[in-house]
């Protein structure tokens, strides 16, 4: 008997969903967005820049799209206070050439690399080929305050609207310090995407921004993703041959490797 | 609302070049110029966080000159049909290149073809 108790309990502890609040309901049929997907406009050339720049400049001519307006989340456009303002003036004068580990959060979101969607009903991961993850709980409440684990990519609770997946994401700690092409947002940033296929092959991610310390209004950004392609084994290894040197512009040193 | 968006372009203009990849600022190279150069490959480093092209050159005077000519990250080389046996040492190729700013003997590569004029790895357009 006292074993039949212990097993409903279980049971009865087991369906009523994580300790962070009920899992939002899922819908009858997870949406299917497998594939490696990259933002529009981002397909990367041999040279690392964007291919239709580099293929302007192959030609002489003056590459639309320039200073990132394809890459949106880069920040030229926010509503930057003073002190946001401040810190992007910053970021460009002090991070040249500066190793970064990869792209973190929000900058995968908006990143070459491309990304791939893992959607389970209790969790959706994003990793993109640098070994970001955006790791979705499908739950009602963020950790609280003390619990909470800043990280560069962030603590994310999902729950889906329709065929729409909002993320809720915050704790973003030094995005800009991670990556230095990321806009120089604060941890108290409190970031909103509602991601959906709007056609086929295509999908759309409305986000929205807060952050009361460089923000002086929500920041909202509009991304499309298309297939990417040629990127099926996605190796990305260790930095072995890194040239630079942070804080200059002055050069790539002679080779490094293998003489 | 025009002159914001006016002034984030002119704002944008003026800052340093934002590199395409996670690594470095595009900011040494000078993307006003392209340069074509043919050589003989010394080495192809197939590395992260860029791929390299070790390049010996003929300067004015006759003299070999090593160029370092860097490249994207493996993974883009890849998905261009890039492979690490894509160039090896000894190939006479044939690249155009956004030179450094400094002078040096470096810059980076925006297409590769091989010695008959064949396009090294797939087409710059999209297939799809």
């Amino acid at each position: 008997m006292a074993r039949l108790w212990l097993a409903a309990a279980a049971l009865a502890a087991f369906t009523a969903g994580p300790a962070l609040g009920k899992t939002p309901a899922a819908p009858a049929k997870l949406p299917d967005w497998g594939g490696l997907w990259e933002p529009e406009g981002t397909d990367t050339a041999i040279s690392g820049l964007p291919e239709a720049a580099t293929e302007a400049r192959a030609e002489g001519k003056t590459p639309s799209g320039a200073g990132g307006s394809f890459r949106p989340l880069f920040g030229f456009a926010a509503p930057w206070n003073e002190e946001g303002k401040r810190r992007q003036a910053l970021r460009q004068t002090e991070t040249a050439n500066c190793r970064a580990q990869g792209w973190g959060f929000p900058m995968m979101m908006n990143a070459d690399a491309p990304i791939q969607f893992f959607v389970t009903r209790d969790k959706v991961l994003v990793i993109n080929a640098y070994r970001d993850v955006t790791d979705v709980r499908m739950a009602a409440k963020h950790p609280s305050q003390d619990d909470l684990w800043p990280t560069v990519w962030g603590d994310s609770i999902g729950h889906w609207e329709g065929d729409t997946l909002v993320i809720d994401t915050i704790a973003v700690k030094n995005p800009h310090e991670y990556f230095h092409g990321a806009p120089p947002l604060s941890d108290k940033a409190h970031y909103v995407q509602r991601i959906r296929m709007d056609k086929p092959h295509h999908l759309v991610n409305d986000i929205s921004i807060e952050d009361p310390t460089t923000l002086t209004k929500p920041w909202t950004a509009h991304l499309t993703y298309q297939p990417a392609e040629g990127f099926e084994r996605m190796v990305y290894d260790t930095y072995d041959n890194d040239r630079t040197e942070c804080g200059t512009d002055s050069g790539i040193a002679p080779s490094k490797v293998g003489q | 609302m025009r002159l914001s968006v006016a002034c984030a372009v002119a704002l944008a203009l003026c800052l340093p070049a934002i590199p395409a990849q996670a690594h470095h600022s595009m900011a040494m190279f000078d993307q006003s110029k392209t340069v074509t150069l043919k050589g003989t490959v010394k080495q192809f480093q197939w590395t992260n966080p860029h791929c390299y092209i070790q390049l010996m050159v003929k300067d004015a005077s006759g003299k070999d000159v090593e160029w370092s000519l860097e490249m994207g990250a493996p993974m883009y080389l890849y998905a261009k049909g890039w492979r690490p046996s894509s160039l090896k040492p000894g190939s006479a190729i044939t690249v155009a290149i956004n030179p450094l700013r400094n002078g040096e003997p470096g810059g980076i590569v925006l297409t590769a073809n091989s010695a008959d004029g064949k396009q090294i790895g797939k087409s710059l357009a999209r297939t799809s």
